[in-house]
């Protein structure tokens, strides 16, 4: 095994990733947000919902594209890079990876068309219909995807061959493995949380520019709305979340805490500098039996560390431990810009306080942010497995040199800046000019000079101007 | 992209016949079915035949 190779393509894989998660993270959100606007649109009529339906749907068709070129990528990653790895576990994940693309991704393509053509073609009901069957397909994209990244880390319902490969033996198990179903819930709300906060964000900095803009107003207020409920709903997930990590996951909590020792009252470090080679923290900042009381909910539990663990089962620990602090931190910001949006909303409107306003432009990304960090949490927190307990990622990386992945990790990283630089400019540029009504209306024809042979005709049979 | 996606219908405009708005419905959702089917399959050329 080339070690070079080996890191070249985790770090080729995570790069990848972690940029795609940022489009699906976003669109499965969105994708709910066009649903109830397009819906409370047709129950009201309210000509601002339309608007806001019709500015939205160009961002969320931008980003759904760049989430499926970023997504195609991993597919030919885990062939080339990860040969051993598709090989051993495909039977398994494969199935997995396929239904996604059966279920969710062609149900998006399809009716996605309607969505942006069809309003006038099948009028609102059927158009209402095709929103709703995107927005399904966000979420049944994110049930396969967390269904194969779940058995990854809690692997169930499989049985090794002859020849060393997987083979299912319970589809049940390996579909609802034991950590998939707060591991959706968790992602799920992410995702919500991420699309609040983007349109927060843009709405925020419209209504900068221009106070009075009834569009912003109402997103606004319908962004502020959803992260009061769903930041703290999220803190209650990621808690149920980080509890099952204790009992299926053990190291990987030792390291989420940097626990060197098993000891009943752990602390809870809310700063540290963890050495792995020397088996400890060099320094921490704590608060006695909180660490215990967090993920055992017991303030005198044993919490195992990680010194039960050899040296060669341990994942690294500073990346989780400072993820895992971010992703929380990100969280507690959300849950009080949440409250802070909710008070302002009983008392002067949250639309008129200008320091939420700038606040809440500034915490536009921080879904993204989060939604990464936790990734990394998941994703080293799982090493040193590539299939937690069953395959290590050492033993799954393809027979390939290191100059072959440093020649495409180099590729990747000067297309995807590209793509993502013109997407990311272009998306901003849509946000910063906001939802004008009636923008999706053709352009009038322009004026014609008196007296040219064109003046008197009402319209230009052939189209042109 | 503004002169892409289509807006609602104006209000006041009667509605299309019935067979002609589900004839679009499912033009437009085979097309976008086929437009996906075609790419995959066209990326599937790429991979190196075994």
């Amino acid at each position: 095994m080339d070690v070079y190779a080996l890191l070249l393509s985790r770090l080729q894989f995570a790069f990848t990733i972690a940029f795609h998660i940022i489009f699906p993270s976003f669109t499965i959100g969105l994708a709910s947000y066009l649903a109830v606007l397009e819906g409370l649109w047709l129950a009201s009529r309210n000509p601002v919902f339309k608007t806001l339906y019709l500015f939205w749907l160009k961002i969320f068709a931008i980003s759904f594209g760049m989430g499926v070129v970023t997504g195609v990528v991993m597919s030919y990653e885990l062939g080339n890079n990860w040969s051993v790895f598709s090989a051993t576990a495909s039977p398994v994940i494969g199935p997995l990876l396929a239904f996604e693309v059966l279920t969710a991704f062609f149900l998006e393509a399809s009716f996605l068309g309607i969505m942006l053509f069809g309003w006038r073609k099948v009028g609102p009901g059927l158009h209402f219909t095709a929103t709703l069957l995107v927005a399904i397909g966000t979420l049944i994209s994110a049930f396969w995807i967390i269904s194969a990244n779940s058995w990854m880390q809690v692997p169930a319902g499989f049985a090794r061959t002859a020849g060393g490969g997987l083979i299912a033996t319970d589809w049940w198990a390996v579909i609802v493995s034991p950590s998939f179903p707060t591991r959706l819930a968790h992602m799920t709300l992410a995702a919500y949380l991420t699309t609040a906060l983007v349109v927060g964000a843009a709405s925020a900095w419209r209504l900068l520019k221009e106070p009075d803009d009834d569009a912003s107003t109402t997103a606004l207020r319908m962004a502020v709305g959803m992260l009061a409920i769903v930041a703290p709903l999220q803190l209650i997930a990621g808690d149920v979340s980080g509890k099952e990590v204790r009992r299926m996951q053990p190291a990987k909590l030792a390291a989420v805490e940097a626990f060197w020792e098993t000891r009943t009252a752990q602390p809870f470090h809310i700063l540290a500098w963890p050495d792995m080679a020397a088996e400890t923290n060099r320094w921490e900042l704590s608060i006695p039996g909180l660490g215990s009381w967090i993920t055992a909910g017991d303030a005198r539990a044993e919490v195992t560390g990680l010194k039960a663990f050899a040296a060669k089962d341990r994942p690294p620990v500073a990346i989780v431990f400072y993820a895992f602090r971010l992703m929380v931190g990100m969280g507690v910001a959300m849950i009080g810009l949440g409250a802070w949006g909710a008070w302002l909303s009983l008392r002067e409107g949250v639309e008129r306080s200008r320091p939420f306003l700038r606040a809440m432009v500034a915490m536009g990304p921080t879904g993204f942010v989060a939604v990464i960090a936790g990734w990394i949490v998941a994703e080293v927190g799982r090493q040193p497995y590539v299939i937690y307990g069953v395959l290590r990622t050492a033993d799954a990386v393809s027979p390939v040199g290191a100059g072959q992945v440093s020649a495409s990790l180099i590729g990747f990283l000067i297309v995807y800046a590209v793509i993502f630089s013109v997407g990311a400019l272009y998306i901003l540029r849509l946000i910063g000019e906001g939802p004008v009504e009636g923008a999706e209306a053709p352009p009038p024809p322009l004026p014609r000079a008196p007296g040219s042979a064109l003046a008197a005709a009402q319209q230009d049979p052939g189209g042109a101007p | 992209m503004r002169a892409i996606i289509e807006p609602p219908p104006e209000p006041g405009t009667p509605p299309r016949p019935l067979w002609k708005r589900l004839a679009w419905f499912a033009a437009l959702a085979i097309g976008g079915s086929l437009a996906a089917a075609t790419l995959a399959w066209m990326m599937k050329a790429l991979l190196p035949a075994t």
